[in-house]
């Protein structure tokens, strides 16, 4: 592994990133893609969390979408049945599928990788029937319809313009968090976990804790996430929150990387403009491109295709400062 | 539920369950020789209903061959990918096992979706479609098939790891790959006969039970959930057991939709099952993790 | 006076058929260096193993400073200051020979997730303070120059006294070394008798668990012979040395 290259790159990085972001929205330059961003930057901050479970504490997720979807269902019925203020209605929701994820999540870990694999993906089909079956509460397999949009006192966030800024706001926010929990005593732990599970609990570090931890946290990220993206379509149904979701949502992890905070917005961005805009008009292929990408991707790549160019560009990076040196 | 129906609710939980039990036994096999879960079982189960579908059907071949065919395509299948994903996959983490096998699944879930489309697909039954009157119920003679060879191949496959070199090789490596290496015994050998033989377990409850309850592509992951959670229950080491768990489950499932109490309709059908898995996982999970540290 | 800092009794953990420690009582005083040593698979890593927690005992009790520790979890044990080494010394690869170290510092910082989130000034201080602390176990093993490197760059020799100054960072009270000696060179050897010294020096109790008999009778205080799971002699390095059961139990080992 390189030394770590902490450099002016990475803040001129980051400053691009922020300027090519604030820029998209506008019609003279990206602003067609603006629904296409939004969806990204929601993305990105379900992928997040899963980047740090799976990357972090090497837990398979495969009903992430479970949460996204249970974010999704509660603001959208406590904000248009119950008629709740959105924004409460939102934290309502993050805090239930939190503490929904708490419950859950404590004999959950106990259990080891492969079996942990299928118990999310097991709760992740079970979340999927209730929002399909409980149609009283949910509009059933078609869905519910006039969810308001969220707003600031006077300013009501009504257009794809607006809603792209909240979004990602949102977002980067959720990424700088993610970010200074990574660099702190609790990202160390969570790496030793990553490291040695047995070293980590012989120092003092409570493992299955930890582990409930972020796996709490990836929920509420995606119960956030969900909230943004019905007050965003003002609809809501079950199906963006199916099995396939959930892979999708592996998949974007595995392109960022499973341990990169920031490497979110490169699987997100890669694997929705893949589905969105290039394959549809693929059919089914589609499932076996995401199958196809999982596969290549682990075995070739295992942590992740964007900290593999990372780590490459950082060693032609290196070469040519070697090289400059030398002449 | 009257005497008649319960027994209607058993048969056909016992019809079920033997599917279960037969994709269950594919992930033990697998498990046991190398500690990977196969997410991709289900899809095996897809394959070989699809697979006799196109062959007895579109091809117009006759029946047995078709049949024949189908679990040794699917066969072929599970060696392929053992070798082509697994095997290359070098220094592969747990994550990125699991990682690899849900995608060798989604792979093959497309590929099925384009290659047949989204519609169910019926193969031809057996022998005739008329149900047989039994104590009170009807069974149909696809059923008994799907019993009878479940029943055949877990004698056969019992025999087989208990009788044959293969099979006791494979036996002792599940006990100790490390000592089975020490006498000789080939690991990567071994995994890729144990991944054929769960191809084709699964290949063979597809075959039979396709066309009773019908096959589509999207059938794997179902199947492959409640064949893990048969698996579940018998630990992953103990065949009888799996089977055991397959037609308990198989059954519960069938008795759960026939009381129908409540606001659980038969659309919940799907969920006892998850929820059994749940409450399995978590209630083992001490024992699990226990066991996991000895080692 | 020497308070007993860790003492056993009767303990004993069976792996299905086998028993791998049989009724062993152990009493370690505080303050002095302490070893256990036996043939190949006479339980001296399982009784660490029992001893830290990673497995639950079959019978018998464990006593640290007096309180049993029978359900406390292995994390909360590191917490009470009871921490040990490995064999296969399991570094954590992900991350630099520093912040191995300050990571050691885990249980005796506090700043947690809502302070690191927002990075408030009490995460920043904190933070100074476990790499300040970090950097002087990392300067009392002598790995001090090595802080930015990987820390699985270092050749094992340094691996392993980056593992120890991991557990001090912990500031233990009873500190257990699991074969720090294995693959050492003798020049090696010297300077980890040496850093054990120190740490004894700075008032923490070492207990280890040794092949290399050099290195246990020239630093260990008291020696506790096990074998086949039983404990078939203790004393000091002298009376051990010239044991007949030890003898007689090492005659089909090799002895240094």
């Amino acid at each position: 592994m390189l030394a770590k290259i902490k450099s002016k790159w990475t803040y001129l990085a980051i400053a691009a990133l922020l300027v090519f972001l604030i820029l998209v929205p506008f019609d003279w330059f990206l602003g067609q893609y603006k629904g296409l961003a939004i969806f990204i930057g929601i993305s990105t901050m379900v992928t997040v969390g899963l980047c740090l479970l799976m990357g972090y504490t090497g837990q398979v997720s495969l009903g992430q979408a479970a949460f996204y979807g249970l974010g999704a269902y509660f603001s959208a019925v406590l904000s248009k049945t119950y008629d709740v203020n959105p924004w409460l209605a939102m934290l309502i929701a993050a805090i239930a599928t939190g503490g929904f994820a708490y419950v859950i999540g404590y004999p959950i870990f106990r259990l080891r990788g492969n079996y942990l694999a299928m118990a999310t993906l097991g709760l992740g089909l079970i979340m999927w029937i209730l929002f399909r079956q409980l149609s009283q509460f949910t509009g059933g397999p078609d869905g519910m319809a006039g969810i308001p949009y969220l707003s600031i006192g006077s300013f009501v966030f009504d257009t794809s313009f607006k809603r792209y800024f909240l979004v990602w706001f949102f977002c980067l926010a959720i990424l700088l968090i993610s970010q200074n929990i990574v660099q702190s005593r609790t990202g160390r732990a969570l790496r030793a976990i990553h490291g040695s599970e047995a070293a980590a609990e012989s120092i003092g570090i409570n493992v299955a804790q930890f582990k409930v931890k972020i796996f709490v946290l990836s929920a509420v990220y995606a119960s956030l996430a969900g909230s943004l993206f019905v007050h965003h379509l003002r609809f809501v149904s079950p199906q963006p929150f199916d099995f396939l979701a959930s892979v999708k949502l592996v998949v974007m992890a595995v392109i960022g990387g499973l341990a990169s905070v920031w490497g979110a917005i490169f699987g997100a961005g890669t694997t929705r403009i893949l589905s969105d805009e290039l394959l549809l008009s693929f059919g089914e292929w589609d499932i076996a491109i995401y199958g196809l990408i999982l596969m290549l991707v682990m075995i070739f790549t295992p942590e992740g295709l964007f900290v593999k160019l990372k780590d490459v560009f950082g060693r032609l990076r290196l070469r040519h400062s070697e090289r400059g040196a030398e002449s | 539920m009257s005497a008649d129906q319960f027994v209607q609710y058993l048969i056909s939980g016992l019809t079920q369950g033997s599917i279960y039990a037969l994709v269950g036994l594919g992930f033990t096999i697998i498990y046991a020789v190398t500690r990977i879960i196969n997410f991709a079982q289900g899809e095996f189960v897809m394959l070989g209903g699809m697979l006799s579908f196109t062959l007895a059907i579109s091809a117009g071949l006759h029946l047995v061959p078709a049949l024949l065919l189908s679990v040794l395509i699917a066969t072929a299948m599970g060696a392929i990918m053992y070798l082509l994903a697994i095997r290359t996959a070098k220094r592969a983490s747990a994550v990125s096992l699991i990682i690899l096998t849900i995608g060798a699944a989604i792979f093959i879930r497309g590929i099925a979706g384009e290659l047949w489309g989204v519609d169910f697909v019926r193969p031809p039954f057996f022998t005739g479609r008329e149900s047989i009157s039994f104590l009170g119920a009807y069974i149909h003679p696809q059923a008994l098939w799907i019993i009878g060879t479940t029943i055949v191949v877990t004698i056969l496959l019992h025999l087989f790891l208990s009788y044959t070199m293969v099979g006791k090789a494979l036996k002792a490596c599940a006990i100790s790959p490390r000592a089975a290496g020490l006498v000789g015994i080939d690991a990567k050998a071994m995994a890729l006969i144990a991944f054929a033989i769960a191809a084709a377990l699964g290949a063979i409850g597809g075959v039979v039970m396709a066309p009773l309850t019908l096959t589509a592509y999207n059938v794997g992951v179902m199947l492959g959930l409640k064949g893990f959670v048969a698996a579940s229950i018998g630990g992953f080491k103990n065949p009888l057991a799996t089977v055991a768990g397959g037609i308990v489950l198989g059954i519960v499932e069938s008795l759960a939709v026939g009381v129908d109490w409540g606001p659980f309709t038969s659309s919940y059908k799907d969920a006892i099952a998850l929820v059994v898995l749940l409450l399995i996982l978590i209630l083992r999970s001490g024992r699990l993790a226990a066991e996991e540290r000895e080692s | 006076m020497s308070e007993v800092i860790l003492e056993t009794r009767g303990l004993t953990k069976v792996f299905g058929g086998l028993v791998a420690l049989d009724k062993v009582d152990l009493s370690t005083e505080a303050g002095k260096i302490s070893a256990i040593i036996g043939p190949n698979g006479a339980g001296k890593t399982t009784l660490f193993n029992l001893i830290t927690g990673v497995y639950p005992a079959s019978e018998g009790e464990i006593y640290f400073r007096g309180t049993p520790l029978r359900n406390t979890p292995a994390h909360k044990r590191a917490e009470l200051g009871i921490v040990r080494t490995f064999q296969q010394v399991h570094l954590f690869g992900n991350m630099t020979v520093l912040e191995n170290v300050m990571t050691g510092q885990h249980p005796r910082s506090k700043y947690g997730f809502l302070e690191a989130a927002l990075r408030l000034p009490k995460a920043h201080r904190e933070e100074e303070a476990i790499s300040l602390k970090a950097m002087k176990y990392l300067n009392l093993v002598g790995l001090g120059m090595h802080a930015e490197q990987d820390a699985l760059s270092l050749p094992l020799g340094q691996q392993k006294l980056l593992a120890i100054a991991r557990a001090l960072a912990t500031e233990p009270q009873l500190l257990l070394l699991d074969e720090p000696g294995a693959g050492l060179n003798t020049l090696e050897k010297q300077e980890l008798s040496d850093l054990i010294r120190r740490i004894r020096e700075a008032g923490t109790t070492v207990l280890l668990v040794e092949h290399d008999m050099p290195l246990v009778m020239g630093l260990a205080e008291w020696v506790t012979v096990l074998d086949s799971g039983q404990k078939i002699a203790e004393g000091t390095a002298a009376q051990i040395q010239r044991d007949q059961r030890v003898i007689s139990a090492y005659l089909g080992e090799e002895v240094e």
